[in-house]
């Protein structure tokens, strides 16, 4: 904003704000502000950036969900009916529903199990093992996100897949299937992907947080005679909470937002059976180029993230260590 | 307390837990086994011939056809030549911006600072879902279809969002009279920036650039709605070209009852892999806070 008023002021730059004497305020800030224009200088390329690249984008989103949008085409307003048409659509509820599904399932695999790994480990005793378990915790996020997931296509193949395989030799290949291909199945074969679920950020994020609570907490809980499940329940899992808040969030954003995984295994399909929202405003934009419609669902799940993300800072409070001696 | 055997001196306040231990040891080793199964699948079948791929699912074939990764390099080594300079160019731009960033809010003092840093901080809030397709737009129009700036200025204009985030704390923990004498040698701010703040601020950088190089390399979506030519394409769009080729024939001659593809393509992905291998093992401390930051810039 005051860019172009900072170049002029190189002349009489002198000595980059110290002391300046009070006089009316208005006045003294915009001197302080004059004074400081190296600061404004050196933000201006990040701020010009930022503008075009980051503030942009989002808010023109907001804007042209209420219009008819694609490119090289002048854009047209058409009010809520992207909303309309949206909502009732007789794929909608399926896709909602399997968000919510797999949303509640990215808490439980995201959240929940990787907290009892990480207390699992963090209580081992011997150190070694543990440095060890860390690190065998670490190797499979040495491969890329794309592989993993054209690893697991692999895994579920109806013909060349290691489960099928598997069955089979148990003798009990009656029950191999086209898991991705299956509309029984293949949700839940996206949901299964990366089992047992316990090598991701999470497990680390988790046992950073139980590495901070105090060694006297511990030994306290332990004269009480405080240990085990009670010990879990009653310390670990209230000192964690803020790790807890923050896996959830991550949970529902990927519950809400992500659908790489799916674009690769199923592409939402057989039929609408592993659709999701986030994956029809891809297809809406890239397929038919109904831009304007996938930025209603965009705006649509920023509205559904935000809510989610508002309500478990509302309701997830951290304790807070207090030892009373 | 009535089974303790004290076969450790332990403190008496302490109950001996060995069977907890042990129960604890089998549960996570068999958990951490489970979870590496796709990676010794990935690995074993890289080495495989078509034959071996078909019959031989779990085990390992010898001899470890070592051609497939001399096969594999001549379909993948131009996507990730293409990856390894796009992060290159833009970490460069991306530490650059934040260091200066985070330099400035750590350390100047001027008005609506505090503004100007949340007006940043706010786009942490920003859920891409909201700005993919608008911005897939801007690019279009700004003519940025299909060319490689447009993979690097993501990095560039949104790498330095939780880079000055996570600098201005990182520089806020130098001690202040480091700056206070260079000031008196009379050091610019440029000088401050380059000769006092860099060298201390060099664990920050690290992170972050590993936290972006592992984002660049797996970046998929945006590759792949943005780049249309093969020779400029991404490596993790690539590998999946190259996976829908080996299942549905298509590029290099493929087809798709050929099983002889697949071992080159295992060896595919795991040249791809390791380049983060490489960062692991170099850079092994940051790569975890990288991870781990990850999960923080949500």
């Amino acid at each position: 904003m005051t860019e172009g008023t900072e170049s002029l002021e190189q002349g009489n730059k002198a000595d980059a704000g110290r002391t300046i004497p009070a006089r009316s305020r208005e006045f003294s800030t915009w001197q302080a502000m004059r004074r400081s224009w190296q600061a404004y200088a050196l933000l201006a390329p990040i701020f010009i950036l930022l503008l075009i690249f980051n503030y942009y984008p989002p808010i023109l989103g907001l804007l042209r969900a209420f219009y008819r949008w694609r490119p090289g085409v002048e854009a047209s307003f058409v009010g809520l009916q992207h909303f309309g048409v949206y909502f009732t659509s007789p794929e909608t509820p399926r896709e909602l529903f399997n968000m919510f599904k797999l949303l509640a399932f990215f808490f439980f695999s995201g959240a929940v199990i990787p907290f009892i790994m990480a207390v699992l480990i963090f209580r081992i005793r011997d150190t070694e093992s543990k440095e060890l378990y860390r690190l065998f915790l670490i190797i499979p996020m040495l491969v890329p996100l794309i592989v993993v997931i054209l690893l697991w296509k692999q895994i579920y193949d109806p013909n060349l897949g290691v489960i099928n395989g598997l069955l089979e030799q148990f003798g009990v290949g009656f029950l191999a299937r086209n898991w991705l291909g299956d509309t029984a199945t293949a949700l839940y074969a996206i949901m299964f992907m990366g089992f047992p679920w316990v090598s991701g950020v999470g497990t680390l994020i988790y046992l950073g947080g139980l590495g901070q609570i105090s060694e006297s907490i511990f030994d306290a809980c332990e004269v009480d005679g405080c240990t085990g499940l009670r010990r879990t329940l009653q310390i670990d899992l209230p000192l964690v909470l803020g790790q807890v808040r923050l896996m959830t969030i991550l949970a529902v954003i990927a519950g809400v937002t992500s659908f790489q995984t799916i674009l690769v295994l199923t592409d939402g399909g057989p039929g609408f059976a592993t659709m999701v929202p986030g994956l029809t405003m891809f297809h809406k934009a890239f397929r038919t180029q109904q831009f304007g419609y996938a930025a209603s669902i965009g705006m649509v799940l920023f509205v559904i993230t935000f809510a989610a993300t508002l309500a478990v800072n509302r309701t997830v409070h951290p304790a807070v260590e207090d030892v009373r001696h | 307390m009535s089974t303790t055997t004290s076969t450790q001196a332990a403190p008496s306040t302490r109950r001996p837990l060995r069977y907890y231990q042990i129960g604890s040891h089998l549960f996570i080793t068999v958990m951490l086994l489970l979870s590496l199964i796709p990676t010794y699948l990935l690995i074993t079948w890289s080495f495989k011939n078509g034959l071996q791929y078909r019959w031989e699912r779990w085990a390992i074939s010898f001899p470890l056809r070592w051609r497939n990764y001399a096969a594999a390099w001549d379909i993948v080594g131009d996507y990730m030549i293409n990856t390894i300079i796009v992060a290159i160019i833009g970490l460069m731009g991306m530490l650059l911006l934040s260091l200066i960033g985070g330099y400035v809010f750590a350390r100047m003092d001027f008005p609506f600072r505090e503004t100007l840093y949340y007006a940043i901080i706010a786009l942490l809030m920003v859920p891409w879902v909201l700005s993919f397709i608008p911005a897939y737009m801007v690019y279009v129009r700004l003519g940025l279809l299909n060319t490689r700036l447009a993979m690097i200025i993501p990095e560039l204009a949104g790498g330095p969002i939780f880079g000055i985030f996570l600098m201005r704390a990182f520089i806020a923990g130098i001690p202040e009279e480091l700056f206070e004498s260079a000031r008196c040698d009379g050091a610019g701010v440029l000088d401050l920036i380059g000769r006092i703040t860099l060298p201390l601020s060099l664990p920050g950088l690290a992170t972050l650039a590993v936290l972006n190089f592992i984002g660049v390399w797996n970046s998929f979506l945006w590759p792949l709605v943005m780049i249309q030519d093969d020779e400029k394409q991404m490596i993790a769009v690539g590998l999946y070209k190259l996976a829908r080729s080996a299942t549905y024939g298509g590029v290099a001659g493929w087809t798709s009852q050929d099983f002889s593809v697949w071992g080159p393509l295992y060896a595919g992905y795991v040249i791809a892999s390791l380049p983060l291998v490489l960062l692991f093992i170099v850079l092994g401390k940051f790569y975890v806070e990288g991870l781990v930051d990850s999960g923080l810039k949500v």
